[in-house]
């Protein structure tokens, strides 16, 4: 498993394609900080620091599809 | 007492043989959790689904015409050759027999085990009416339920839905999304009035009208109405009314599948009755997910849960203790989003149990509801507003008394630092 680099921050971009390849995930698979990370930032021109289990380029399926960059 | 004569070299290298019935979450994260904890154990998994597990909790956007089939796969075949684990598709059990530590299969295969875990979920209810099995009408649970709703539903211009709970409301974000004018037909006087007041109900109303279906209250579906091919062309609700459809959707509930254990000695009560480590009352059997009567550490009784997170976890749970009894406890709240809205639902808990609740609108658009017993969080609702989810989890976790200070939690901001400290009992 590749290591994570620390200190990264998100943000959540909505997106309109989703690609057979993409790795999705629904808001209701993800743990209790990931959960609470994607709620604030769905929607809002917003960072907050990177949820254990949410990755670079996973879409999330809130209350639209949202593509994850962490930077 | 009987004597082992196996050689002790080779009882350590014996490995141990699991078999797990369902490759749900539940049956799948067992197996996860079994190989990755018992590398050398024979692991077996049966389904009598056509393929391994995909994601349940997806497949209404794949209807909704939202999601393409790929990503909605979790475990594909080779996972299972990769992990060595032995996968039986299309195989039903038909038969637990806990004196023999035996399952057989519906083609008369007889598999023996020494630990089995039970996740095998439960069945959509079916409506006690006339014509309830004609064609256009829909029950949801498995991919290929999706694959049919998908289809028939871009064809059809009208829809009837039955089902005011979580998975009805799946049936009418299908509808909207597939530009079918739909009929949501209720029984009382609001969406899933066991959880939610009129207030907050009433918010989940509007939005289904926005996607253009509408919700019919104080209805229900006496009967389906048939034309000449068998396909259903009206719902006919108690009063009478009569609302054409060539779509409709049934979500009266589920039939937890027990019926595999009938006979045995498990205990069964509305579920298959686990203890908090998953272990039924038959010492080498456990079950998880769905299925199970668990009992609640937090809320100090048994309880059912019927969500993604709690399957999952009771799955690798019930593997813990299957190897080592007594190892973990499942200790989680639950929780249970609708996301198809362009706000989100949460609902957390058991926010159908309590004696008492409190509940506030608290800003436009925003409403939750605390379901309390005997001063303590046990479960609730939020629309809108999920920030305080975290709190309300950890008053539950942590079995905090809120008497006196229910108040607070309705406050928009609300954090458990705003409570007074505990006091020592
Ligand atoms: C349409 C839909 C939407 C949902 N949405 C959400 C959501 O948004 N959030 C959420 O948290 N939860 C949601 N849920 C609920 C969630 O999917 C379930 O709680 C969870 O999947 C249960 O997992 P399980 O492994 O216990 O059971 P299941 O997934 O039902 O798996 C049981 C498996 O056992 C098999 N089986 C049963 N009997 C036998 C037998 N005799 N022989 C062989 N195989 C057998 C079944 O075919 C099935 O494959 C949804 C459910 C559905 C159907």
């Amino acid at each position: 498993m590749p290591i994570r680099e620390q200190g990264r921050r998100m943000r959540l971009r909505r997106t309109g394609t989703i690609l057979p390849e993409a790795r999705i995930r629904h808001y209701d698979e993800l743990g209790d900080d990931a959960q609470a990370t994607v709620a604030e930032l769905a929607g809002r021109p917003r960072t907050a620091a990177e949820a254990s289990d949410l990755e670079d380029g996973d879409v999330v399926k809130f209350t639209d599809y949202y593509v994850v960059r962490a930077r | 007492m009987t004597t082992d004569f196996t050689p002790e070299s080779e009882r350590l290298i014996m490995s141990d043989s699991y078999v797990i019935i369902g490759d749900g979450i539940a049956g799948a994260s067992a197996a996860e959790t079994l190989r990755q904890e018992a590398p050398d154990a024979d692991i077996t998994v049966i389904t009598d689904e056509g393929e391994s597990l995909y994601n349940r909790i997806l497949i209404k956007e794949y209807a909704k015409g939202k999601l393409p089939e790929a990503p909605i796969s979790i475990h594909d075949e080779s996972w299972y050759d990769d992990h060595d684990v032995d996968l039986r598709l299309d195989t039903v059990v038909v038969d637990v027999d806990v004196e023999s530590d035996e399952i057989r299969t519906h083609e008369g295969e007889t598999i023996g085990y020494d630990k089995l875990l039970l996740g095998i979920g439960g069945t959509p209810q079916q409506l006690p009416v006339e014509n309830a099995d004609a064609k256009g009408i829909h029950h949801f649970w498995t991919f290929q339920d999706a694959r049919k709703i998908k289809e028939s539903v871009e064809d059809a211009d009208r829809g009837a839905i039955v089902g005011a709970g979580l998975l009805g409301i799946d049936f009418a974000a299908i509808c909207g999304a597939q530009d079918v004018e739909a009929k949501y037909l209720m029984r009382g006087d609001s969406w899933w009035r066991y959880a939610l007041s009129n207030e907050g109900a009433e918010i989940m109303h509007e939005a289904m009208r926005e996607r253009g279906v509408e919700p019919v209250f104080d209805s229900g579906v006496d009967r389906f109405e048939v034309d000449d091919d068998g396909h259903v062309e009206a719902a006919v609700d108690p009063n009478g009314e009569r609302y054409e459809c060539d779509f409709a959707g049934v979500a009266i509930g589920l039939d937890l599948n027990t019926e595999l254990v009938e006979g045995t000695p498990i205990e069964v009560d509305d579920g298959i009755v686990v203890d908090e480590y998953m272990r039924t009352n038959v010492d080498n059997v456990f079950a998880a997910g769905d299925i199970t009567r668990f009992y609640d550490v937090l809320l100090g009784e048994q309880a059912q849960n019927g969500a993604w997170g709690s399957a999952k976890e009771q799955g690798t749970i019930a593997a813990r203790n299957m190897i080592d009894y007594e190892s973990e406890r499942f200790e989680w709240v639950s929780s249970y989003s609708i996301t198809h809205f362009d706000f989100p639902f949460l609902s957390f808990g058991h926010p159908t149990l309590g004696d008492d609740s409190v509940e506030a609108t608290t800003a436009e658009g925003e409403w939750r509801r605390v379901a309390l017993k005997d001063g303590k969080v046990v479960g609730g609702v939020l629309i809108g507003d999920l920030s305080p989810q975290s709190a309300f989890k950890k008053l539950m976790r942590e079995g905090r008394d809120v008497r006196g200070q229910t108040d607070l939690l309705m406050e928009p901001g609300f954090s458990v630092d705003d409570l007074a400290a505990p006091t020592e009992q």
